[in-house]
């Protein structure tokens, strides 16, 4: 019985993220365009059943879901070579087809307007699993339909589904750009209410970042989303392999996020991938180590996620978790090795009000993937400086919301009726308590962080005293 | 003038042998003109015309100087100074009439001075003048008193000296003497000897008991010299009687007792030895009978064998002899390879002689065992039916076969056979038996062939030596080399050692990781009721579930056949969790390493590892119902402030409490596995090839699985730090519960105050028995997150103490690799700064 997973890709950048994902996993797995098991694709020891089903005809089924309220990537996907892949029963697409217009507002309405009809998919692809571990969501924070109806996605999930995981894979908006959606911080922040309150784990995949990566690492002068996808395919695969290739640990989906995440509110993840490549792109051939890749792993320009913070903030920056994912033929006996190189040099800076370590798992690599390097490594980490992305939406949140800009577009949907606009405060509010509390994790007295607010205390009944125990303070 | 001069020589020649053989008393008158003394004459002649020269310089002062001299250390002064006078008026003397060559005379005189003192004391001068004599006695070879007689008489200085020639009666009477003193002649003796030689009794010599050995009889009256003589050439018979004794001994005991086959080629090779003794015996024998064969008729002589020659014929035969005595003295109580090794001993001699005797003899002797050793390195049989082999089978069970189904036994082993070499014959016969009984493989014989044929020996019996231990240790290793690797490959290609390692690996050590959280999963709950409820039928059920739904669903069936439930021995208050274990059966032949031993060591890690498990599950449980979008603070803004404080507090020390359990308990998983278990598997992969047999093998194993007990803590001297493991574990567990119900009774909370919530909302008006329930609620949460914290913390102090000792007891340990997990539990070094605050 598989821990399986429900991938739900929603919005154009959700479903091409997802699409993305699905063709890497068919190479791994040795799985043909149509599904069909290669027949080079005899050794074991890989699980495709976390994520793919067999249908009748031995057909291999993703178990995934493409939503969109417009049509023209699912569109592509069903033109596209992988058209026989995917299960068409699978595919939701609006009557209407013409999407979310970049508002948050229209996406979560119109979501609710389909709720039963995507829950209904949703409900049989559930009662197809015989364990579903949980559910896994791609889609961009900043347009309409992935950040709206997957905002509504998210709670319904966590309604319904309480006792399953969310994980999200959510691509931020490149905020060094101009961006051509406007309102992109109203539906950011509305998002980040969603992921903060309603999704277990965040994968923040940064497109700035991404396209910093892209040009830096990968030498490309104008990365296209087809390159800068395929870096999130990379990311999400590789987080996935020690579900689809079982070892001594990290089986499981959860067992994989606890360790990551000790601090409920704290879910959002950082990645970083090394060495990166693009299909069709000759590059340098390193020599690779477990040491190179881990220590590569730590550097900043390797990490998918774009550091906001000036330099005296990033210096105070700790780590929360690491979890390095290696595939590739690794000597077990290096990864100590590295380890005690890494504490030599002091490369990484932990959480001091707890103990903490970088965790490496080793896993198999796809037999059927030619890679040019022996060792390739994922991080996943959950990094206190991530508050700073966090900062950056609200700052631009703010400086549109004083000018009281492109309001009328949202209040034209029942939430913000009236000219009600207090989810936007309220969001407001929980996004900026989670930057206090990445805050507070930086500091070592994360434990009392919260308890001692005088605001708080001073309707308190005198059991605050009790709360600062001497003894949890270490 | 020349021929004149020639003649007056030979005139004075004549003349002057003329009146030396008249002077002779034998020959009184002698008729010049008679051929007695032309022959003489004629042998003056030849001496004189021969080149013969005195082995001194020709110088005629030396000489007279040395003369003088003598004289004078004679105390002969007055002489001396008279020769000196006479001596320089003869060489003053010049021309005609003089003598010419004045050295050769001076020399000629002092030889005859010289000659004649000799002959006065009583020694040969024959040989330093010229025999006269011997020309006409014609008499080649004589017996030694009659040529001294002979001497004598014809004795050239005899002529003025010994007249009476009493020493030629003093011989006679001497010759007369010894006849007298002797009853038994000396030929008599020796055929006395000769028997004696034989073990027999002679007439004369015979085997005296009280002295143990053969002498001659005290009755009869033989010198003393001879007596000895005797005796110590008869040592030889009484060597004889013992080796002889011994063969007969030997060959009469062997069909019943067993004299072994090593014995009755030593006896064999002893009976050759004796029998080319034999064949001496004899022709001395026929020697003693006859006389020496002389060139002339007329003189009597002796026996060709004397006592004294005989010594010199015995003596080889006399050194063999005395070999074989002592080797049988020795060999008396041994057997077999014992006794091989005992003749190896001796054979250690310098004596070109002695040594390649031995050499002989015990090539004679070994080759039975060479023989064994063959049939037993090329075809694993044990050609032993008298226990000489220094292998020795024992009946066994099939699974203990390698491991004491054969072994050395010391004593048999010679000394030739150095302990290594022993071990590989012992080794590759053992590989054949193995194959032969447990693989049920008969490709061994090629291998053994082949090996033959490499190390240049055919498979043939006979085919070694003693003394060509080269050959041997070749062969053996030629065959050790093939029949192991051919015992390896059968044991890895078709009987999948490899394999079967890996799914132990995978199963027993819970490498197979979807398979062991799923076993977990369904397996979990019902081994928390008591153990006597459980049946082994059920979770064999459970068992074949958890494969079918993992990836071992496509592992080989023979190997999931082999995956059993096992249900330990349990008492009363013992939960299922106590007595759940899995094992693995290993089959023929694995189980020559998979024995019980080793599969209770197994069982042991697996306990353990599961138990690691269990507490990972737990831990997983609990931050699946602590997990992100279940608690959000958000649900709670409508509580009081104080009492959200305290749920706020509580949830915080839950977490981070969490946190650090799983912290430890993470990072010892990551231990166990890269440290413990990767570690020592890549180090048993590379021994598993690099093994040449499959001691090797077993070896390899042995201290992989060594080190993963050791290393798991499981070992001996871990017990104190197993312990307090346990101790954390337990905690762990318990924290389990506590924080199962904290959240419990905040999901109460959560739908109380949401109902509560509701109620306000829909029935503004009554407020006050609303805001009692909330007044109530709000109690009643303040008690219960009260009670729950103080519980929290009871169990935070716990584990920070046990933590603490456990920590604190790791540096203690004999393990290298355990300070890797204190490194790991410590990488931020959170507890080490803790240690020095506090």
């Amino acid at each position: 019985m598989p821990r399986e997973i429900i991938t739900l890709q929603v919005g154009q950048c959700g479903n091409q993220i997802g699409m993305e994902f699905w063709k890497q996993l068919c190479l791994e797995h040795g799985i043909s365009k149509d599904g069909i098991l290669e027949d080079f694709a005899t050794q074991g020891g890989d699980r495709k059943d976390v994520f793919f089903y067999q249908a009748d005809d031995q057909h291999y089924i993703p178990r995934a879901l493409l939503i969109d309220l417009e049509p023209r990537v699912i569109n592509g996907i069903q033109n596209g070579e992988y058209r026989n892949l995917y299960n068409h029963e699978n595919i939701f697409l609006s009557d209407h087809g013409g999407g979310a217009g970049n508002n948050w507002a229209s996406g979560y309405h119109q979501g609710k307007g389909v709720e039963e009809e995507i829950m209904d998919m949703i409900d049989r692809e559930a009662d197809g699993s015989d364990s579903l571990e949980g559910f896994v969501l791609c889609h961009s924070i900043a347009g309409g339909t992935g950040s709206g109806m997957g905002s509504y996605l998210l709670e319904t999930l966590n309604d319904r589904y309480s006792k399953k995981l969310v994980q999200t894979y959510s691509v931020f908006p490149n905020q060094m750009e101009t961006s051509d959606v406007v309102v992109q911080p109203y539906n950011s922040l509305l998002t980040l209410k969603r992921l903060t309150l309603n999704a277990d784990c965040v994968v923040v995949l940064d497109n700035t970042a991404l396209n910093r990566i892209a040009v830096e690492r990968l030498h490309l002068t104008n990365p296209t989303f087809a390159q800068t996808n395929s870096l999130v395919s990379t990311v999400m695969s590789a987080s996935t392999t020690t579900l689809r290739y079982p070892g001594y640990m990290n089986n499981d989906l959860v067992g994989l996020l606890a360790s990551l995440i000790p601090t409920p509110r704290c879910h959002f993840l950082m990645t970083g991938y090394t060495p990166l490549t693009v299909e069709r792109q000759a590059n340098v051939i390193r020599k690779t180590t477990v040491l190179d890749v881990m220590r590569r792993l730590l550097q900043t320009k390797n990490i998918m996620v774009s550091s906001y913070a000036r330099n005296k903030e990033a210096s105070q920056a700790k780590y929360i978790s690491i979890l390095n994912i290696i595939q590739g033929e690794v000597d077990p006996t290096q990864v100590h090795e590295s380890l005690q190189r890494i504490r030599e040099r002091k490369l990484v800076n932990f959480i001091d009000w707890g103990p903490a370590s970088i965790q490496v798992a080793l896993s198999k690599k796809s037999p059927y993937v030619q890679t040019s390097h022996r060792v390739s490594g994922l991080m996943l980490a959950s990094h206190t400086s991530i508050r700073h992305l966090f900062s950056r939406c609200l700052s631009q949140y703010d400086k549109l919301r004083k000018k009281q800009a492109f309001l009328d577009n949202y209040r034209k949907f029942p939430m913000f009726a009236d000219n009600d606009l207090s989810e936007f405060d309220e969001s407001r509010d929980i996004i900026e308590s989670l930057v206090d509390e990445y805050k507070a994790c930086e500091s070592p007295d994360y434990i009392k962080w919260g308890m001692e607010d005088p605001g708080q205390l001073m309707t308190g009944e005198g059991n605050a005293s009790g709360v600062a125990d001497p003894k949890l303070a270490f | 003038m020349e021929d004149d001069d020639q003649q007056k020589a030979a005139d004075l020649v004549q003349e002057l042998v003329l009146r030396l053989v008249s002077q002779n008393p034998q020959t009184p008158n002698l008729d010049p003109n008679s051929p007695a003394f032309l022959k003489t004459l004629r042998y003056a002649f030849r001496i004189l015309s021969s080149r013969l020269t005195p082995s001194v310089l020709p110088d005629a002062t030396a000489i007279a100087e040395s003369l003088k001299r003598r004289l004078a250390t004679q105390g002969k002064s007055s002489d001396a100074l008279a020769f000196a006078d006479l001596y320089t008026k003869f060489a003053s003397k010049t021309g005609p009439g003089s003598v010419n060559n004045k050295w050769a005379l001076v020399y000629l005189l002092k030889i005859v001075s010289d000659d004649r003192k000799s002959a006065i004391n009583g020694l040969d001068s024959s040989v330093l003048l010229p025999n006269l004599g011997i020309g006409d006695t014609g008499n080649g070879v004589l017996s030694r008193g009659e040529a001294k007689k002979k001497d004598w008489s014809n004795g050239v200085l005899l002529v003025s000296k010994d007249p009476e020639n009493l020493r030629d009666i003093a011989f006679r009477e001497y010759a007369i003497l010894v006849k007298e003193e002797n009853e038994v002649t000396e030929e008599v003796l020796v055929r006395d000897v000769l028997y004696a030689s034989q073990g027999i009794d002679g007439k004369y010599v015979k085997f005296n008991s009280e002295i143990d050995g053969y002498a001659v009889q005290e009755s009869v009256k033989v010198p003393r010299a001879t007596r000895i003589m005797v005796r110590m050439l008869s040592e030889l018979g009484w060597l004889f009687r013992k080796v002889k004794t011994f063969i007969t001994e030997s060959m009469d005991r062997f069909p019943a007792e067993d004299v072994g086959t090593v014995g009755q080629a030593f006896c064999a090779a002893l009976q050759d030895e004796l029998s080319d003794y034999y064949k001496l015996l004899a022709v001395l024998e026929a020697q003693a009978m006859n006389p020496i064969p002389l060139v002339s008729e007329s003189a009597s002589s002796n026996n060709y064998l004397s006592l004294r020659r005989l010594s010199v014929w015995f003596a080889e035969p006399m050194v063999k002899m005395r070999l074989m005595a002592v080797l049988v003295d020795k060999c008396k109580v041994l057997r077999g390879g014992a006794m091989a090794g005992a003749i190896h001993l001796h054979a250690q001699h310098g004596d070109p002689l002695v040594h390649d005797f031995m050499m002989s003899l015990l090539r004679c002797v070994c080759s039975p065992l060479f023989e064994m050793v063959r049939s037993w390195v090329l075809e694993g049989e044990l050609e032993d039916t008298f226990g000489e082999f220094f292998v020795v089978g024992q009946p066994v069970k099939v699974d203990l076969l390698w491991r004491e189904g054969y072994k050395l036994h010391p004593a048999m082993l010679p000394s030739f056979i150095s302990p290594s070499l022993a071990q590989r014959i012992l080794r590759t016969g053992k590989s054949i038996n193995f194959l032969r009984v447990c693989c049920d493989d008969h490709g061994w014989a090629d291998a053994a062939s082949e090996a033959a044929a490499a190390s240049g020996t055919t498979t043939r019996r006979g085919g070694l030596g003693y003394g060509e231990t080269d050959a041997l240790e070749h062969l053996v290793t030629e065959a050790a080399k093939r029949i192991d690797k051919h015992l390896l490959d059968v044991l890895y290609k078709r009987y999948k050692f490899k394999e079967h390692c890996l799914a132990i690996k995978r199963y027993l050590l819970l490498g197979q990781g979807d398979f062991v959280q799923y076993l977990m999963d369904i397996v979990g709950p019902k081994l928390s009721e008591p153990a006597n409820n459980i049946s082994s039928f059920e979770l064999a059920g459970f068992l074949e579930a958890a494969i079918r739904a993992s990836n071992a669903q496509y592992d080989d069936r023979d190997m999931l056949d082999r995956l059993r439930v096992k249900m330990m021995p349990h008492g009363s208050g013992d939960r299922g969790w106590d007595v759940f274990s899995l094992e693995y059966e290993a089959r023929v032949p694995l189980d020559t390493v998979f024995t019980e031993s080793v599969l209770s060591k197994y069982l042991r890690v697996f306990n353990f590892l599961w138990k690691l498990k269990r507490v990972e599950h737990a831990l997983i449980g609990i931050w699946k119902t602590m997990k992100p979008n279940c608690i959000t603070s958000n649900s709670f803004v409508k509580l009081q402030s104080s009492v959200k404080l305290q749920l706020l507090s509580a949830l915080r020390r839950c977490q981070v409490l969490w946190n650090e359990m799983n912290h430890f308990v993470t990072n010892f998983q990551y231990y166990i596995m890269f440290e413990v278990l990767e570690v020592s598997w890549s180090n048993f992969s590379k021994e598993m090839e690099a093994a040449k047999d499959l001691d090797d093998l077993l070896a390899a194993h042995e201290k992989y699985l060594n080190a993963i007990v050791g290393k798991s803590l499981l070992g001996e001297q871990s017990q104190t730090i197993r312990e307090s493991l346990f101790v954390l574990f337990e905690l762990i567990l318990r924290f389990r519960s506590h924080a199962d119900r904290l959240y419990e009774g905040i999901h109460e909370l959560q739908i109380r105050s949401k109902e509560s919530g509701r109620e306000k909302n829909k029935s503004q008006e009554p407020g006050s028995w609303i805001s009692e329930g909330r007044k109530g609620l709000t109690q009643r949460a303040g008690e219960f997150l009260q009670s729950m914290s103080q519980d929290m913390d009871s169990i935070a102090k716990e584990y920070t103490s046990s933590l603490d000792g456990f920590l604190s007891l790791l540096p203690l340990q004999q393990s290298v690799d355990l300070k890797f997990l204190f490194f790991r539990l410590d990488f931020t070094e959170f507890y080490s700064r803790l240690h020095s605050k506090g």
